[in-house]
């Protein structure tokens, strides 16, 4: 879709899709440097002497500009942030070099470790530099020198439409043009909307609202008997029944049955509500894995590599009980807690004000302690977790690590280590429970105190007839009750922010965008020849860094091509574009003719096996293993799959033959064997398109050969990628593509690589002479 | 230029023994095999094995068919992909062979499923009696074959079969229960 434009000023920011702001442009025409002939700008963030301010590269038609200098406020601007208020910036020029155009040749961005910059190669050989700029200018640099290049190339610059305005998106909130801390998460910690965020999470419970409503009306009885329970047992049986002028004299039996009767009826209310919230729990704690496992299922491989696995297994199941947690237990008893307090506040106030005040005089302190305590607690707490995670992480690594260990007889050293990291732990253990045995009880003292003032002041006035017996003592067990709920609040706090963190990081899964989509209008072929086809792709899994940089090649259905290149050269980048593992940045992938973008996931799935490196056996039998790749094949068809692979042989050596138990703790298979169990995996496929990634590197050369003569029976009629960095793997492939810093400098076939006598001839005789070296000659 | 697809079968090629060209015999408990293979050019040639062990593909799913042939080093001579192909005297006489090999006495009854220390003890009821067995870790030595079967793999790797979960009575039943 590429779209030619009018020659008219283009340029490229990271940041947003700018064109040059006014007063610049303003400038430039004062310096007789007029629109209409600017072709490109690249702003950038850096001067020649690495200094912070806005450089601007502005290539016309016969020269490049480079300008430096910043955009500085005029007096009557004052704060104003406002875009609008641009036009009345003035532009001030620290330095303006213009060189000719023609001198030269060809932009190249260099990457440095947090900078880059774009150098220009002249005419005569030489290096000009161009601009400095930090990584955050980096990908406006190489769509520039990209465009450089193509200016110079062809005198014209050709851009596609739909660029910059999706770049801007990703980096930045939306909303606020606050950068996201995490570019991969993409919650802005200012607009996070705490009450949308309630919302969108309060729909699970809508499922259970019936159950929900039981629990708050248990609570919300069982508090109003709780609040009742005082003035029976203390109030009312010591003035109307202890007493011989209460109504209720004598009726002790009365009373006793009473109160038996609220406390069963409290008893009853606390058991349903504990079964009611018990399974709604459940249920619910149920429903949000379930939601935030197939949320992660849906994403793309990306959205896993930015993340530890790890950390995912355990966000899904702490975040959905935290989440429950909040709804279920934290919410209504807060609620219940307040209302019980102001309740029984109430009560005390029209009990006796004077004592309430005196009673409540206290609470402030009371609160700021507890405050205090939990914070100084909750530190001690936190130092006591990372210190046991650190040991275990000691543990693990060094159980994990136990054959070096060995082998190094590094045992003492090891006890050792392991005895800092638990002593660490002890000293955090010990400090903790210091904390807590002395702070704890010290404020139950606090709270004693007040208590003895109350219970002196209100003796003072049983005695002097102000108040009854029975009124005093109902009055402090409601002064208990107020104070109670107390720690709970303060805790409450912290439990809260808890929450919204994993509210925010469920919607945060549930909303994320796999970007790799299948179009909802995808094309499924019926068949695929399995022509493959790659233009000009570029790619990186970072974004600043290029993976694979303009890579083009393609491959006639049916035949079969090897890739090479050195380790970490993007070999397996190419077959992970391929079926769509990541989608290409720049350049198109076509299968058939189709880009794959076009395709169903089905289509490009079905069609294409992948045998990589990682050859990942799932906890089963060997059996299941080999038909997860397809369900509905015949046992025999396993067979034969396993035999192609060179799996057979050896599964029918294990005592439980296919039904042989793999994985987590089970048989351990040994790395060729796990690679044998996962080709017939790919084989029993039986696709159109097989990539063979490094299929055979862990299995002795004789294995390997084995299943070279195998599988070049079966690609008869496939397409088939091969990728090696042992030559000898790819003997018979058509045609094979060299493939060096994501760049592909050689493609041909065997006898025109070597005479070219390039990469490929050299990596050719360095196997050559090693086998020479043994004594085979090639 | 699309080249027809080799099918799998094609290229792996599995060998198959049937009466036509294996001769399964018997000498001194053990089974001999005589092999007639043709060459490329229709040659016969005739090999003998006075032992071969036979080993099953699928040794829950499919006990009778996918048996791999081996000789005394374990080399696959070649497979049986039915035991009915056979002649009913030879079928009788591999499936014997089989038995002997896939020993599992069936549990009929759990008397007693004590873990102490990692250990489980069990006392169990089969039909040639009582017997007692000791496994370490048990939920990773109870292989579920499916719903209602359970093969138990005790410390010195002798299995017994639990053939029907459901059939179990009631305590049986519950003392199994807690490791699936």
């Amino acid at each position: 879709m590429n779209k030619k434009k009018p020659q008219a000023a283009w340029s490229f920011s990271s940041r947003a899709p700018a064109a040059m702001p006014p007063p610049l442009a303003a400038h430039w025409a004062a310096k007789g440097l007029r629109g209409e002939d600017v072709r490109l700008v690249l702003p950038t963030d850096l001067n020649r002497d690495l200094l912070r301010c806005e450089n601007y590269v502005i290539v016309t038609g016969d020269e490049v500009v480079l300008v430096s200098g910043s955009v500085g406020r005029t007096a009557r601007e004052g704060t104003s942030r406002r875009p609008g208020r641009q036009s009345e910036r003035k532009f001030e020029e620290l330095s303006w070099d213009v060189l000719p155009l023609s001198e030269l040749e060809e932009w190249k961005v260099e990457e440095l470790l947090s900078s880059a910059r774009v150098t220009a190669r002249k005419t005569d050989g030489s290096y000009e530099l161009i601009a400095n700029l930090t990584n955050s200018a980096k990908d406006a640099a190489y769509t520039a020198a990209k465009y450089f290049n193509q200016l110079k190339k062809d005198g014209a610059i050709q851009i596609p439409e739909e660029k910059d305005e999706k770049e801007h998106d990703e980096l930045f909130c939306p909303k606020c043009g606050t950068r996201y801390a995490d570019p991969a998460r993409k919650v802005c910690p200012k607009c996070l909307n705490r009450k949308k965020l309630l919302a969108r999470t309060g729909v699970f419970l809508l499922k259970y609202k019936w159950k929900v409503a039981a629990v708050l009306l248990t609570l919300v009885l069982t508090s109003g008997l709780s609040i009742l329970a005082p003035y029976v047992s203390s109030g009312f049986y010591y003035d109307e029944v202890l007493d011989t002028a209460g109504a209720f004299y004598g009726q002790l039996l009365l009373v006793l049955g009473i109160i038996i009767g609220t406390r069963l009826l409290s008893l009853l209310f606390g058991m349903i509500n504990a079964i009611v919230s018990s399974t709604v729990a459940a249920d619910m704690v149920y429903d949000l894995k379930k939601v935030i496992f197939s949320s992660i299922e849906r994403l793309s491989i990306r959205f896993f590599t930015s993340r530890q696995t790890g950390g995912l297994m355990t966000q899904v199941n702490r975040d959905a009980t935290t989440i429950y947690w909040f709804f279920c237990d934290g919410v209504p008893y807060f609620l219940i807690n307040i209302v019980q307090v102001i309740a029984i506040g109430i009560i005390m106030l029209v009990m006796n004000p004077v004592l309430t005040l005196l009673a409540l005089v206290t609470v402030p302190l009371v609160l700021f302690i507890i405050k205090n305590l939990f914070s100084r607690m909750d530190s001690l707490h936190n130092r006591r977790y990372t210190r046991s995670r650190k040991m275990n992480a000691v543990l693990s690594d060094v159980l994990d690590g136990v054959r070096v260990v060995k082998a190094f007889s590094k045992e003492k050293e090891e006890v050792t280590r392991f005895g800092r990291a638990s002593e660490a732990v002890a000293e955090a253990e010990k400090k903790a429970s210091r904390f807590s045995t002395v702070a704890f009880p010290s404020l139950d003292f606090l709270l004693y105190i007040s208590n003895l003032v109350i219970l002196g002041v209100g003796g003072w006035m049983v005695i002097d007839g102000k108040m009854s017996y029975g009124m005093l003592l109902t009055f402090i067990a409601y002064m208990h009750m107020v104070y109670s709920p107390m720690f709970a609040f303060v805790d409450m706090t912290y439990w809260a922010a808890d929450s919204m963190n994993a509210m925010s990081r469920l919607v945060e899964i549930m909303d994320a965008k796999s970007d790799v989509e299948e179009k909802p209008d995808a094309v499924r072929p019926e068949t695929i020849e399995g022509r493959i086809e790659f233009r000009d792709v570029v790619f990186g899994y970072e974004k600043n860094r290029r993976v694979i940089d303009g890579v083009s090649f393609s491959i006639e259905p049916g035949r079969a091509i090897g890739i090479v290149g050195h380790t970490g050269a993007g070999k397996s980048t190419l077959a992970n574009l391929l079926i769509r593992l990541y989608d290409v940045d720049e350049g198109e992938i076509l299968l058939d003719g189709v880009n794959v973008r076009e395709l169903s996931f089905d289509t490009l799935r079905e069609n294409i096996a992948i045998v990589s490196q990682e050859t990942y056996l799932f906890m089963g039998t060997i059996l299941e293993n080999i038909k997860y790749a397809r369900p509905d094949a015949t046992d025999e068809e396993v067979i034969e799959a396993a035999k192609i692979a060179g799996a057979h042989d050896f599964i029918v050596k294990l005592p439980d033959a296919y039904a042989t138990q793999i994985g987590n703790g089970y048989k351990d298979l040994s790395g060729g064997e796990r690679q044998r169990v996962s080709i017939a995996r790919a084989i029993l496929r039986n696709p159109k398109i097989l990539i063979l990634d490094e299929a055979t590197a862990a299995m002795d050369t004789e294995t390997e050969r084995k299943i070279q003569a195998a599988l070049e029976k079966l690609i008869v009629g496939r397409t088939t990628i091969m990728i090696a960095h042992r030559l000898s793997t790819l003997r018979d492939v058509d045609k094979l593509i060299v493939i060096e810093n994501g760049k592909m400098p050689e493609f041909g076939t065997h006898a025109e690589l070597i005479a070219q006598k390039g990469i490929y001839y050299k990596l050719y005789r360095l196997q050559l002479d090693a086998m020479k070296n043994i004594g085979i000659e090639g | 230029m699309n080249e027809k697809h080799t099918t799998l079968g094609d290229v792996a090629a599995i060998f198959y023994l049937t009466p036509d060209n294996a001769e399964i015999g018997e000498k001194n408990l053990f089974l001999t095999l005589k092999l007639t293979t043709t060459d490329e050019n229709g040659a016969p040639t005739v090999k003998e094995y006075d032992r071969i062990f036979l080993h099953r593909a699928f040794p829950f799913e499919h006990p009778e068919s996918f048996i791999s042939v081996q000789d005394a080093e374990k080399n696959e001579i070649g497979m049986i992909a039915e035991l009915s192909v056979f002649p009913p005297e030879t079928a009788e006489r591999l499936r014997a062979e089989l038995a002997r090999k896939y020993y599992a006495p069936a549990l009929t009854a759990i008397k007693q499923l004590k873990e102490r220390y990692g250990y489980a003890y069990c006392t169990a009821m089969t039909a040639q009696g009582e017997v007692h067995f000791t496994m370490r870790d048990v939920s990773r030595n109870l292989f579920r074959i499916d719903e209602n079967r359970l093969l138990l793999t005790d410390i010195d790797g002798n299995r017994y079969e639990i053939p029907d979960l459901h059939a179990l009575d009631r305590k049986s039943y519950r003392q199994i229960e807690l490791y699936l």
